[in-house]
């Protein structure tokens, strides 16, 4: 086993080596002067220089990359050109946004289109299977960003001043904004006091209203969260459900199942004990695979429902040109992205013995 | 030991395999047509091929002309709502509306077809024959070479591919063929994986060494025994493929990194009206609608290719 973990690992770090390549490179050849953007259009050819020099930029190309290599070792992605701050500081602020947005989206992904893949697959060729997979090819097949918009429409114009009317945009009721945690528990003073973790911990909305205990302001956050993550969640519902059911119906005709119903097991036990479980790993894979596609997801949504992300601030920077930005939302995501694969893939050999043996 | 036949030359040799092939195909043409949604499928690229194809002679007014100014036109000129005859509607027919600039939306749709569908084959076709040539030789190389080459696959696959679309479009600037780039490089990884791991497969088995027996060079084995066993999965990923370049191209046109105004791309049209949703919702949905059925035909066709062309189901006819 920890020799499955380790070989994992080892096969992670090259690939994290060609992350850091890729954007360097990717961020070097975003075309505009650093220099004017940051000091400005006016600047003298003599401040720009001294900009050069100090950043190093005038070093050769192999230098620079060791420089930014050293930075992000050491935790600094550099300073945002349109927000005139650290690049760690906007993405501490703003990635809890994301987090929340995608993890409630993975909930509703998955709450809906497991069940949905059992039960299609239980009941193979029957309405319920073929409405459900017609359903989920729909839900492949649309565009994320026209969902959202879609739903924004239904939910706050169509069923306007009924019960189901949702809001259309934001994290909370404008104006609100609810007491962090630590506050209301006495831990700090003063607001400025608080370290920076645990003001981090107070970004994640629903779990400050928790921690609390503010029912009316985790109604709140949760009210605001729906749509965007229904949009959001919708494509790897989809996914999900598809999988699963294939991934079912093999396992439904393999021996061991008509020997535990030989058996005379009840037909629960011997769909959720033994088939089920079986049919899952797969699912446990495309899990971490969807997260490529939560991300893109979260890109288009948060634009739409105005949730300041990860995905609206990179957004803003290719719009802004503004490429330290662009570049550490881009490295940060994408060793986001391979640390989870590994995470799923770790989980997926502690769950089944044949992956991690051979 | 006597030969069961005198021995034939490489050439004979391929044309058994050609003929063999054929009865494959049809076969797998017939169990095609025998799936309804792989049917509908067709049928759905069909009318988006005649739509584009036909553009001009299927819309009804000029996509770029704005309707301002002309006269017959009852105001609200920009944003009007849908003029649909059968609802009895008097004024000039707008079948879905003007969008904001007074143009009509029925007309961008029918010439957004073309667009879209340029896209999708396009970038198809780039990120194929890329990606397959690099898994063609990455897997038949073997070695140093083929570890070199799929570890820079990993680190491709290893971006979201929105978000490595959106930076190399941002590097080249917006603009269609940009974003046409931009989505062929990020498939890319896909084909050269699909491709390697069919010739690993196919590399060790007796044909292909029976080829070299007789002499064959490298590159005809790459290319004339290896390549079309691996067709099969190429061809499933290629439908589908094109499917997600459509949605691709939308999102990045949505961000306005794709198509420029005023060309009519769908992500484009929405684009536009996105801030618009609430008071004028038929400039949204009817380009939305337009993509999830464009897309939707692409996927039933792919996932009817891939059952039709399952190994496990042959000979069961």
């Amino acid at each position: 086993m920890s020799r499955f973990i380790f070989n994992r690992l080892l096969s992670a770090i090259p690939v994290l080596i060609g992350i850091l390549v890729v954007t360097f490179v990717l961020g070097r050849l975003i075309p505009g002067d650093p220099c004017r953007g940051i000091l400005g259009e006016r600047a003298t050819q003599a401040a720009c220089d001294a900009f050069f020099e100090r950043n190093g930029l005038n070093e050769p190309i192999p230098v620079q990359f060791m420089i930014y290599m050293r930075n992000v070792a050491q935790g600094d992605l550099g300073d945002s050109f349109r927000y005139g701050r650290s690049v760690v500081d906007l993405l501490a602020e703003r990635m809890p946004t994301t987090i929340e947005l995608t993890f409630v989206a993975l909930i509703f992904a998955v709450a809906i289109g497991v069940p949905m893949g059992i039960i299609s697959a239980y009941r193979h060729n029957s309405a319920v299977d073929v409405g459900a997979m017609i359903g989920a090819n729909i839900g492949v097949s649309m565009p994320v960003f026209w969902l959202g918009l879609m739903l924004a429409y239904l939910f706050s114009v169509g069923l306007k001043g009924t019960i189901f009317a949702l809001p259309p945009s934001g994290r909370l009721t404008a104006g609100a904004s609810p007491e962090p945690f630590f506050m209301v528990w006495k831990l700090v003073q003063e607001p400025a006091e608080a370290g920076n973790f645990l003001i981090f911990l107070s970004r994640f909305y629903l779990l400050n209203s928790v921690l609390t205990l503010n029912l009316a302001g985790f109604w709140d956050a949760l009210r605001h969260l729906i749509l965007p993550a229904v949009t959001v969640g919708t494509i790897p519902l989809a996914i999900i459900a598809r999988m699963t059911r294939s991934s079912l119906l093999e396992v439904l005709n393999q021996d061991y199942v008509r020997t535990a119903r030989a058996k005379g097991l009840r037909e629960r036990n011997v769909i959720v004990r033994h088939a089920v479980r079986n049919a899952l790993l797969p699912v446990v894979t495309i899990i971490g695979l969807n997260f490529g596609f939560l991300v893109s997801g979260a890109v288009l949504t948060e634009t739409i429902f105005g949730f300041t992300g990860i995905g609206k601030t990179l957004y803003d920077g290719i719009t802004a040109r503004d490429y330290t930005l662009v570049q550490g939302v881009t490295l940060v995501t994408a060793i986001a992205f391979v640390i989870i694969n590994l995470l799923v893939d770790l989980i997926y050999g502690f769950l089944d013995p044949r992956i991690r043996l051979t | 030991m006597e030969l069961a036949e005198a021995p034939i030359s490489l050439k004979q040799a391929e044309a058994k395999t050609t003929s063999g092939r054929n009865q494959l195909i049809r076969d797998t043409l017939r169990r095609l047509f025998r799936n309804r949604s792989a049917v509908i499928g067709m049928v759905i690229i069909s009318l988006l091929l005649l739509t584009a194809v036909f553009a001009p002679l299927l819309a009804t007014h000029d996509p770029l002309l704005s309707m301002i100014g002309v006269p017959g036109e009852t105001p609200p000129v920009p944003r009007k709502a849908p003029c649909i005859p059968l609802f009895g509607c008097e004024e000039p027919t707008h079948l879905m509306g003007l969008d904001l600039n007074g143009r009509d939306v029925f007309s961008r749709i029918v010439f957004g077809a073309r667009v879209s569908l340029f896209v999708g084959f396009v970038s198809v076709i780039f990120a194929g024959t890329t990606g397959v040539f690099i898994g063609l030789v990455a897997g038949y190389a073997g070695g140093w070479a083929d570890n070199l080459i799929m570890r820079f696959m990993d680190v491709l696959l290893a971006f979201p591919s929105l978000l490595l679309a959106i930076t190399i479009v941002t590097i080249r600037g917006p603009g269609l063929q940009n974003a046409l780039l931009a989505i062929g490089i990020v498939s890319i990884p896909v084909y050269a994986r699909l491709t390697r791991a069919s010739v690993l497969a196919v590399k060790e088995l007796e044909f292909v060494t029976a080829a070299r027996a007789m002499g064959a060079s490298h590159t005809r084995i790459l290319f004339g025994q290896i390549f079309p066993n691996t067709l099969t999965p190429l061809i499933v990923q290629a439908t589908l493929g094109i499917g997600t370049a459509v949605i691709e191209a939308a999102a990045l046109s949505f961000l306005g990194l794709g198509a420029q105004p005023p060309t009519p791309e769908w992500g484009q049209i929405l684009a536009e009206s996105r801030n618009y949703v609430f008071t004028s919702p038929h400039m949204v949905f009817f380009p939305g609608i337009a993509i999830t059925i464009t897309v939707l035909g692409f996927n039933l066709l792919g996932d009817g290719l891939r059952d039709a062309l399952d190994p496990r189901l042959r000979g069961s006819n």
